[in-house]
């Protein structure tokens, strides 16, 4: 019966070449079981086209848009700052004002209680730093420091908050 | 209007930036894929969250499509996917295809069905058979049934031979056929 069945279903999906076709035609007309299986085989085909679509929530397009809306939203920080370019500025402040203190503690008077002075190297000319070390410099030096701070706290902020945010909808 | 375009020139719409062609692209296919999530899933909250994870790698994954298939064809690929992986995050059995038990509980058939039989749409009685298959049966009858594609294209999209998706359909088709039988016992001859 299952080869029956299955020629019949070939023969109504159309999936037979033209010999099996003419064959199974001719066996359907002459023998009455083909008959019977192809006219119950055909009514089920029409009853399968009948199988009822789902419907999905009334807001279901809205959150789909909503969660690469989310998606989106957090891609352009992270394409555009690569995380290493980041910490490599970073830890070349952090070790440039280290070196700098360091550089300054080791050369302190300490006898000197009170009044401070710095032992200059011999071959460093002051006046040419004095050119570069002034007040737009540093506040420039400070401004950029503080930028870089208010990103990194911003990441942060935002990197927090999404984790939030996951672990509400996952609840 | 915009209801009018293609898939094709929708994608491309979205791919220019504009997002609301991608809306209207969800809007067209949520039914089916939602449908096809239901096959998966235990629940609606389940099949919702399949649906629009799949709608959300899909606008990811957007400009891989080379269009060298169906829209709805690589769409469902992604649905089969990510239904899978689920079910097997959820460790659902879903191997045993000869498991006879019904993958969706649903109510007894003899419970009050049939003294109202007649009052009852084919098609309820369809879909009710339909969950009681297992997932991979009713994803093909469904895909091939009412996502309007050829044995290729769900070959395509369930990642394996034409071939072996007609034999799974023949099977598939069998056992919904069974089920039907053993639902409706002596109504079933009339009603389908």
């Amino acid at each position: 019966m299952n080869n029956i069945d299955q020629t019949l279903w070939n023969y109504i999906d159309g999936n037979c070449t033209t010999e099996e076709q003419l064959a199974v035609s001719l066996l359907i007309e002459s023998d009455h079981t083909y008959r019977l299986k192809y006219q119950e085989l055909l009514l089920l085909d029409k009853r399968f086209e009948e199988i009822e679509l789902d419907e999905p929530p009334m807001a279901f397009t809205y959150n789909v848009i909503e969660a690469i809306r989310t998606e989106q939203s957090l891609i352009p920080l992270k394409s555009a700052f690569n995380k290493r370019i980041v910490l490599g500025i970073a830890a070349f402040f952090i070790f440039t004002l280290f070196g700098l203190l360091i550089f300054t503690i080791t050369r302190l008077d300490w006898s000197l209680a009170g009044n401070l002075s710095v032992n200059i190297p011999v071959g460093l000319k002051v006046s040419i730093i004095k050119n570069y070390v002034n007040g737009p410099v540093l506040q420039g030096f400070l401004f950029f420091d503080t930028i870089l701070a208010l990103y990194l706290l911003d990441n942060y902020i935002r990197k927090k908050n999404f984790r939030n945010r996951i672990n509400v909808s996952s609840k | 209007m915009q209801n009018k375009l293609s898939d094709t020139e929708l994608i491309e719409q979205t791919l220019a930036g504009n997002q609301s062609a991608y809306t209207d692209l969800v809007k067209r296919h949520q039914r089916f894929v939602f449908t096809l999530a239901m096959r998966f899933a235990k629940g609606r909250e389940d099949a919702e969250e399949i649906a629009q994870d799949c709608f959300v790698k899909a606008y990811r994954s957007l400009g891989l499509f080379k269009g060298e298939s169906k829209f709805s064809t690589w769409l469902y690929s992604i649905v089969y996917t990510t239904a899978m992986t689920s079910l097997r995050k959820k460790r659902i059995e879903t191997d045993s295809i000869d498991d006879e038990t019904s993958y969706i509980q649903v109510a007894s058939p003899q419970s009050g069905y049939e003294n109202n039989v007649e009052n009852k749409s084919r098609s309820f009685y369809i879909n009710q058979a339909i969950q009681q298959l297992m997932p991979d049966d009713a994803t093909i009858i469904t895909l091939f049934y009412r996502g309007e594609q050829s044995l290729d294209e769900i070959g395509q999209a369930l990642g394996i031979e034409a071939n072996t998706v007609k034999v799974k359909l023949f099977r598939a088709r069998q056992r919904l056929k069974e089920k039907l039988e053993r639902n409706l016992k002596h109504e079933a001859k009339e009603l389908i």
